[in-house]
């Protein structure tokens, strides 16, 4: 079997995991057609009633942004909120991730760049998910453009490299290789769930910082159910076990360990300052002024959204290489997002509340949601109880709870 | 930044959008294209904003996406049209739309079964567009795209530059003013159709090697030429190129036999020496070289499309024909040479209410070319006279 089609397998099998009878939906660049072309004859094999693809293109993209009338930059044509609806209600979605071409918009006014989404079809991506009708997954197709910002030029064949040992695609069998990995990581999150931490302190060169967690807070990690029972992993590779902290209570420095993509400039050095769960001060070796600029996208930009803890078992972090593509740095180490909250990742009882209710409760809500790097060899992660006590979760890059 | 245009290209595309759709400032445009199209879509998509356009809607359609429903899918899932795609075509009512041509994989469906492949059409897609079509209320073309893997069914090997010039004859890109050259062209054209609507011709008749066929006219239907009319007064060219003078045929009236003188690509796979029989209008024979399968497949799609939707003449002046090429694509061998199609008629040729004569309920519409200077066409008067209207491929009707 061809390393492309192994690979969809995965995809299919473990990531969407297509049931027989499923409608299947992809989503994805033109220039991704290969992986496209191994997803659907891996999801037919699987069962699918039909497969549906929706190719994407940059170009066409870039022309509307250019081109269209400023609210026309928003518009979903009615088809495609259709088909993502359909998607939603029982479907399986895959999107594929890896920018062909990653500076393609940068001489664009980026306020048009930043306003132009498909906002009503991304309702329904975030109806699926957030009531569990749809398994869905996010892979990556390496292309030219992709492997070009990663190694200074389109070696496509060593980016394929470097993903294929992420998802663990040389193992003798993958998917039995996932099932273990996830079920490794949905341990962890049984782990840190038992133990109701109040609060997450993470120490390391430059970085002393105290985060709060929520009385609600749940540890999520490996994989998701859909409400039908199926078992999804989201994103592929996935390291992380994670949770969403109270915007309210986070005090201390703490220094990001890798750098990072945003917005087409890349921040180096970042250090970032707490006080009373709010950013109080950024500072950067280069780029610092992107980061401002997200901050101050609204209020609660400055608040803190996610807390993931990965170890150095990652076959991402094993890799050493930076990716700039979220999907697989955030999960090389541990990570900590300014922005908004994942609300999954609490136990369901601020489901409904709106967002000055959940706001009150300390779940943070914004149009942010940017992931710093924070973890590695001399980075420790320390669990504090309500009662003062500690319990170290990551030390020299080891997991230590069990 | 983007990367550096391809000005031939840019220039293709501008004018497909000025002289194929002339899309109107806040007009949506459509554009459905194969993925290894996505630069012609891209052109497209730049052209269209520049000329006006409110939102460029792109459909990538591939067809190994398409094999592997075919080899691996449930039957369910041939020929099923989703939801979504009949809500998209919906929405193209009073809009401009592309479609291109120019297959990079010509025999990549070459070794299914062909009837399944002939099944495998989104009929109730196909009926929405159909209705737009009988309605007058898309402004529409059809153009081509050069690609290595047409390039190399045409002339044995990939050399797609040689395609693109022979592209650039044929849809006048190469002429110093396109725009105006392709005024020019069109005048023409009408013209001969003009003098055949004075004719009033009651059926055609053609006589060659394998074929001695007599197809009857409509006194409803007009011979048209190049240009077509939306409902809301868009003159638009469907096909760029285009050669031909065509009419929808009395479907009720068609006896004799018919061999096609070009190969026809059809559904993935190319049919050779094709040669059908009617009786009473309708197909009752099929028998071909290669691929007979295929078009049998299509003809049991539905109860209509064994009988004739179009008959269309085209001359030795023909600057497809002139190439001498064979391009293995309708949009272009029918414009080398007079062609017919069984299936859906072209209703844009009919004055009033589509009367019984019309074959207007079937979603099949395919080409095959039956002209070459061996064919001789007549139109047969009411009293019965003949009247010669090409010879040796020159056209012989001058009033």
């Amino acid at each position: 079997m061809e390393r492309v089609d192994r690979y969809a397998e995965l995809i299919v099998r473990v990531g969407a995991n297509v049931q027989p009878g499923q409608r299947v939906f992809i989503n994805a660049a033109v220039e991704h057609a290969d992986l496209v072309r191994a997803l659907t004859r891996a999801a037919y094999s699987a069962g699918a009633e039909y497969v549906d693809v929706l190719y994407g293109d940059g170009h066409v993209r870039r022309a509307m942004i250019e081109n269209a009338d400023e609210d026309v930059l928003t518009y979903s044509p009615p088809w495609m909120v259709e088909r993502m609806s359909n998607s939603a209600d029982g479907g399986a979605l895959i999107m594929v991730a890896g920018d062909p071409d990653p500076e393609l918009l940068a001489d664009l006014n980026q306020t048009r760049v930043g306003k132009a989404r498909l906002i009503s079809v991304l309702e329904q991506a975030r109806r699926g998910q957030n009531t569990r009708t749809m398994s869905w997954t996010i892979a990556a197709c390496p292309v030219a453009g992709w492997a070009e910002q990663v190694f200074g030029e389109p070696d496509v064949e060593r980016l394929w490299g470097a993903v294929a040992e992420t998802v663990g695609l040389d193992e003798p069998d993958p998917v039995a290789a996932w099932r273990e990995h996830t079920a490794r990581l949905r341990e962890r999150a049984v782990q840190l769930n038992e133990r109701r931490f109040d609060a997450l302190r993470y120490t390391g060169p430059g970085t002393e910082l105290t985060v709060g967690l929520l009385p609600e807070h749940k540890w999520m990690g490996g994989g998701t159910e859909t409400t039908s029972g199926v078992f999804h992993v989201a994103n592929m590779p996935t390291e992380e076990v994670f949770t969403t902290p109270d915007r309210r209570r986070a005090d201390g420095t703490i220094r990001s360990t890798l750098p990072l993509q945003l917005g087409g400039t890349v921040v180096h050095d970042l250090v970032v300052t707490l006080a009373d769960g709010r950013i109080v001060d950024v500072s950067a070796s280069v780029g610092v002024d992107a980061v401002r600029a997200q901050l101050d996208t609204d209020d609660s930009a400055r608040h803190l959204g996610e807390l993931a803890l990965v170890d150095g078992t990652s076959r991402v972090g094993k890799t050493g290489i930076t990716f700039f593509n979220t999907l697989f740095d955030e999960n090389a180490t541990c990570h900590i997002a300014f922005g908004s909250a994942i609300q999954a990742a609490t136990d369901g009882s601020l489901d409904g509340l709106d967002t000055n209710g959940l706001q009150e409760r300390g779940l943070n809500v914004s149009a942010v949601h940017t992931d710093f790097m924070v973890g590695g060899q001399e980075v420790t992660v320390t669990g504090v109880h309500k009662d003062g006590s500690e319990e170290t979760i990551i030390e020299k890059d080891v997991w230590q709870l069990s | 930044m983007a990367a550096e245009l391809d000005e031939r290209l840019e220039k293709y595309a501008e004018l497909a959008v000025k002289v194929g759709t002339n899309l109107q400032p806040g007009q949506d445009l459509f554009i459905t294209a194969i993925v290894q199209h996505a630069p012609l879509v891209r052109a497209l998509t730049r052209a269209g904003y520049a000329a006006g356009a409110r939102y460029v809607d792109v459909l990538y359609t591939d067809q190994h996406v398409r094999k592997a429903k075919l080899e691996l899918g449930p039957e369910g899932a041939v020929g099923y049209s989703p939801e979504w795609l009949k809500e998209r075509w919906s929405a193209m009512a009073g809009n401009a739309t592309f479609g291109t041509t120019g297959d990079p994989e010509p025999e990549l469906l070459a070794g299914l079964d062909g009837q399944l492949v002939g099944r495998d059409r989104m009929t109730g897609v196909i009926e929405i567009a159909m209705k737009h079509y009988s309605d007058h209320v898309l402004n529409w073309s059809g153009l081509a795209y050069p690609n290595e893997g047409w390039a190399t069914k045409v002339f044995g090997k990939p050399d797609v530059e040689k395609l693109w010039e022979a592209v650039a004859f044929c849809t006048r890109l190469n002429e110093p003013d396109p725009v105006a050259a392709w005024q020019e062209h069109v005048a023409k054209l009408k013209a001969r159709a003009a003098i055949l609507n004075q004719r009033k011709f009651d059926a055609i008749r053609y006589r060659g090697p394998g074929t001695d066929l007599t197809v009857g006219l409509l006194d409803q239907a007009d011979w048209l030429a190049a240009e077509f009319t939306t409902a809301s007064g868009i003159p638009y060219v469907p096909n760029m190129p285009t050669e031909e003078v065509f009419t929808t045929p009395d479907c009720r009236r068609a006896e004799g036999y018919i061999t096609s003188t070009k190969p026809l690509a059809l559904a993935g796979d190319v049919v050779e020496g094709l040669k059908v029989t009617f009786k009473d209008g309708k197909i009752v024979e099929v028998d071909a070289k290669h691929g007979a399968d295929v078009v049998r497949g299509q003809l049991a799609s539905d109860e209509r499309a064994a009988y004739l939707g179009e008959l269309a003449l085209v001359d030795g002046d023909s600057k497809v024909g002139q190439t001498g090429l064979t391009f293995f694509d309708t949009l272009y061998d029918e414009n080398a040479t007079c062609h017919i199609a069984y299936g859906f008629a072209i209703v844009e040729c009919i004055r009033g209410e589509l009367g019984e004569g019309v074959n207007a309920s079937s979603t099949v519409h395919t080409d095959f070319m039956v002209g070459g200077p061996q064919l001789d066409v007549d139109g047969i008067t009411a009293a019965g006279e003949a009247v010669p209207i090409l010879r040796e491929d020159v056209w012989q009707l001058t009033s």
